[in-house]
């Protein structure tokens, strides 16, 4: 029973981890992307220039 | 069987993509075609039509010059370009040497990068360099008289007046082979283009010296030689056998004594 | 001294560095006068031409080196492309110890050595009507490239070479060490094809943005300022990935035929397999070609936004809506084929609801796609619309809208991909879950940034970062293929098999693999057109002008039918191509013998 609840947890955890890394690795790729071509992006991804 | 099933559904499916094509709107594009210009009928009105049709077809204006948002360049038809020039050249950022509408507008044709409109450069080029091409220059190639006839389009079209002068004789080309005599050196520079590869007064090309100061380098006697035979002494940094060797059998007496006099007076 | 910098000249020798300021043009010059110089500057600079000066010959003679070069591009892209991926077929081959790779692979070939002759013919016929028809353009271009042509000649004699030694000698250099020969002559066959195609890809290039010569055509560079242009490099690569889809749908068109025309069980497998194979090649190298388009057409407006707005804005426009059709089909017909072809295995049951939303996305996406920006409308058409655009559609026209149906096709392709080759496994790595969750959310998120960007940045904000956004967009979704290839790969790591069905597949299945090379063709002829008359009424632009009968756009009407022409006119040599190669495999029985069988 307790197997399973861990489970379940372990599944929402690793499932939260891998929204978070996702997203994190997409948000620093369109800063990346856009930086490089001299398009500065703002914290919340607004053109800068 | 198997063989014509197949054929038969490859040929169908080209005929699907055939009837795409035959379905969309058709134009046919159309290359530009020499004119001639009658400048015993010509009239002001009539230059500014054919301005307008330059602005249209050959000179490619339309293709960027449209309104918004489509356009990827200023609106010039739906702006007043007379007040539009006035206040570009205003502008701190304007550096060029136009002082009036129609000096900026012609500027602003043959010189784009002299002055690029705020957000309109070419990207990464912090705003020094125009995407657009010289209007004078291939690929489009308008020569000074269309370049006159769409400066008197745009000058007309708000309602202000045209100050451009309609294309005379003196300026226009000699259809045949006896030269008709020219009275300044001005004319005799424009009837032998010799700004296609001289700069004269700040224009022209580099194919050859420029002249502007021509008289502080050269005697009038070495300025004559160069015209009627210039592969006698050729200009560091140039080569032999580009310049006509034709001026002596083409040009008057007159028209050459004009133009090495008006050379010779180009000091530094 | 003039004398000897001229013969210098003519012989294509090095230039480098000579009078940069032969540069004139423009200044006091009425149209239609010429410039008022010597002969030794004429013979120098690229000719202007008069319509006189184009020989007749009672066709119109634009159509006849439409058809001809058509041709000989639709063969030399397919046999350029087919030594690629049969080299690869073969090394892993090799490597795997499987002889049903290298029998593919073997196969491959014989079915496309008569394409090499195809190609040459249609090349040599080519030459002669651009002699022909154009004698003073061709004379210009001889001029410029000089010795080049003749180094291009000459690499066909190291491509014969290489070609009928790795071809006849593959029995002869079957195991051990002589594979590892008969690999490297295939290597040197496929050099030596890059090699011609890249030589003949600058003239294209130079016709369309030309270097190394002055405003009036003057050469003042060496042959490789000549050949490097802007665009050569582009169209390098965007021609030499296409041609690897364009072969392999080709192959896949002879697979399918065969698998239709087979009653054999282990034939029809065995075409099966190499029809899906075929298909794997050609989705492959499709998926990363619009990049490779988009590099091109970005250098086109780097060189020349004129250029680059009358191909995308101007009066070629309407063709990318026919591209987007042709696209349409292409993507619409491999996803369907992945999808049928996850009948062979009963591990596909998992999958099979996705495949609604796959195909859901793929029409949504295409029918963005297809919709116009610019429509040509009269004023009462104006009117009735409310404007030049329609309010809700008329978004839907311009970039950031395409961008965002394009990537999202393309991801959607990849995940019927993902999912066909997860079909006929289960893993049984520890991480199985982790590992799906991971690609889950990369598929999730890469289509949220994708719409996102494409949105916000396409709509929201100006023309740099509209234009910047799309590259965050193809980033992404190459994010999805990258990461899909690596995760399944560990993923699947001593995975459980389970049983697969070569040959159990529906027929239907098959007219997917003939509708991909229809497409593809009619697709290369359609692009080709566009590359060719971008540069409108110049045979090479800004320096030397068009004033053949011709040197007018013709209607897309025109354009698609003489597309269609060229594109049956493959067909049918491609059937003469593989009929040829099953002629070569058949032998007549002595009717001698037969009778002698009856007689006991």
């Amino acid at each position: 029973m307790s197997n399973k609840n861990s489970n379940t947890g372990n599944l929402v955890a690793v499932w939260i981890g891998a929204v978070a890394i996702v997203l994190l690795g997409f948000y620093l790729l369109d800063h990346g992307i856009m930086g490089m071509q001299g398009l500065p992006l703002n914290w919340d991804l607004t053109p800068a220039q | 069987m198997t063989l014509v099933k197949v054929m038969g559904f490859t040929l169908l499916l080209c005929l699907v993509f055939l009837a795409v094509t035959h379905l969309l709107p058709q134009v046919e594009g159309e290359a530009p075609v020499d004119k001639m210009i009658d400048l015993d009928v010509l009239t002001m009105d009539g230059f500014i039509v054919m301005g307008e049709q330059i602005f249209n077809s050959k000179g490619n204006c339309t293709l960027c010059h449209k309104s918004p948002p489509l356009g990827r360049a200023p609106d010039i038809q739906g702006a007043d370009m007379v007040a539009v020039a006035a206040e570009r050249l205003a502008d701190l950022r304007y550096k060029g040497v136009a002082t009036d509408a129609e000096t900026y507008l012609r500027e602003s044709m043959k010189a784009p990068s002299q002055y690029v409109v705020a957000g309109w450069g070419k990207t990464g080029a912090k705003g020094e360099r125009s995407p657009m091409p010289a209007a004078h220059k291939a690929p489009i190639g308008l020569s000074n008289i269309e370049i006159d006839a769409v400066i008197a389009y745009l000058q007309s079209k708000d309602g202000h007046e045209v100050t451009v002068a309609l294309p005379t004789e003196a300026t226009a080309p000699v259809a045949d082979s006896v030269p008709t005599p020219t009275a300044t050196a001005a004319a005799v520079i424009k009837k032998y283009s010799c700004q296609v590869c001289h700069v004269v007064d700040a224009v022209g090309g580099s194919v050859g010296p420029n002249l502007d100061r021509v008289g502080g380098r050269l005697t009038p006697e070495q300025i004559h030689e160069s015209i009627i035979n210039p592969n006698a002494v050729i200009a560091e940094g140039f080569v032999s056998g580009v310049m006509p060797r034709d001026f002596a059998e083409k040009m008057t007496v007159k028209e050459l004594q004009l133009l090495v006099k008006w050379l010779a007076e180009k000091q530094p | 001294m003039g004398c000897l910098l001229f013969m210098l000249l003519v012989c294509g020798a090095v230039t480098d560095g000579w009078a940069a300021d032969v540069a004139p043009v423009g200044g006091a010059q009425m149209q239609g006068q010429d410039l008022p110089v010597s002969a030794e500057v004429k013979s120098i600079m690229a000719p202007h031409l008069s319509r006189a000066d184009y020989p007749n010959i009672g066709v119109s003679s634009r159509a006849v080196v439409w058809v001809l070069a058509q041709m000989h591009l639709f063969f030399g892209a397919l046999v350029l492309a087919v030594p690629l991926f049969v080299l690869v077929i073969e090394l892993v081959g090799h490597i795997t110890g499987d002889d049903r790779y290298d029998d593919m692979a073997h196969e491959f070939m014989r079915i496309s050595m008569t394409g090499f002759s195809i190609t040459a013919i249609f090349g040599g016929t080519l030459t002669f009507a651009l002699f022909m028809l154009y004698p003073d353009f061709m004379q210009y271009m001889m001029h410029v490239f000089g010795a080049q042509t003749l180094f291009y000649a000459g690499m066909f004699f190291f491509e014969s070479f290489f070609l009928y030694t790795y071809y006849y000698g593959w029995n002869a250099m079957r195991y051990g060490n002589l594979k590892w020969v008969h690999l490297s002559l295939g290597l040197m066959l496929n050099a030596s094809g890059i090699t011609i195609m890249v030589l003949a890809n600058a003239w294209s290039t130079f016709m369309m943005a030309p270097s190394g010569v002055n405003e009036v055509g003057a050469v003042i560079g060496n042959i490789w300022e000549i050949m490097k242009g802007p665009l050569w490099n582009p169209l390098n690569l965007h021609r030499f990935v296409a041609n690897i889809a364009f072969g392999g749908a080709v192959v896949g068109a002879y697979a399918a035929y065969k698998f239709l025309a087979s009653r054999d069980p282990l034939e029809r497998a065995h075409y099966d397999w190499m029809g899906y194979t075929s298909n794997f090649i050609a989705i492959l190298a499709f998926l990363p070609l619009p990049f490779a388009g988009y590099w091109l057409m970005a250098e086109i407006y780097a060189y020349s936004q004129q250029m680059g707005i009358t191909a995308m804005g101007g009066i070629l426009a309407w063709l990318f809506i026919v591209q987007a059709v042709l696209i349409g089909t292409i993507l619409l017909a491999a996803n369907f084929y992945l999808w049928s072809g996850m009948s062979r295995t009963e591990g596909s049951n998992r999958y099979q609801w996705l495949i609604k939303y796959i195909a859901f996305v793929l029409v949504a996406c295409f029918l963005v796609w297809v919709t116009p920006h610019t429509l040509i409308l009269s004023a009462s058409e104006i009117a009735t619309l409310g404007g030049s655009h329609h309010q809700i559609l008329g978004p839907l026209g311009i970039m950031p809208a395409k961008n965002i149906a394009v990537n999202l096709m393309l991801i959607a392709t990849f995940l019927s991909f993902q999912l066909y080759r997860r079909s006929d496994k289960v893993a049984t790595v520890s991480w199985a879950a982790a590992g799906n969750a991971l690609m889950v959310v990369i598929y999730i998120v890469a289509i949220a940034n994708v719409i996102f960007v494409g949105v916000y940045y396409g709509y929201f904000t100006n023309t740099v970062y509209k234009v910047g956004s799309s590259v965050v967009q193809v980033i992404s979704t190459l994010v999805v293929i990258v990461s899909g290839i690596t995760i399944d790969l560990f993923l699947f790591k001593n995975a459980k098999t389970l049983p697969s069905h070569w040959g159990q597949v529906s027929n239907r299945s098959q007219y997917a693999l003939f509708a991909l090379p229809v497409a593809f063709t009619w697709l290369m002829g359609l692009m080709g057109y566009v590359r060719s008359s971008v540069k409108t009424h110049w045979h090479v632009y800004g320096v030397m002008k068009d004033n053949s009968p011709d040197n007018f756009i013709p209607t897309i009407a025109y354009a698609g039918n003489m597309i269609t022409i060229v594109t049956v006119l493959f067909l049918l040599c491609v059937l003469f191509m593989f009929w040829v190669a099953s002629l070569g495999a058949a032998k007549q029985v002595n009717p001698a013998t037969v009778i002698e069988d009856d007689g006991v």
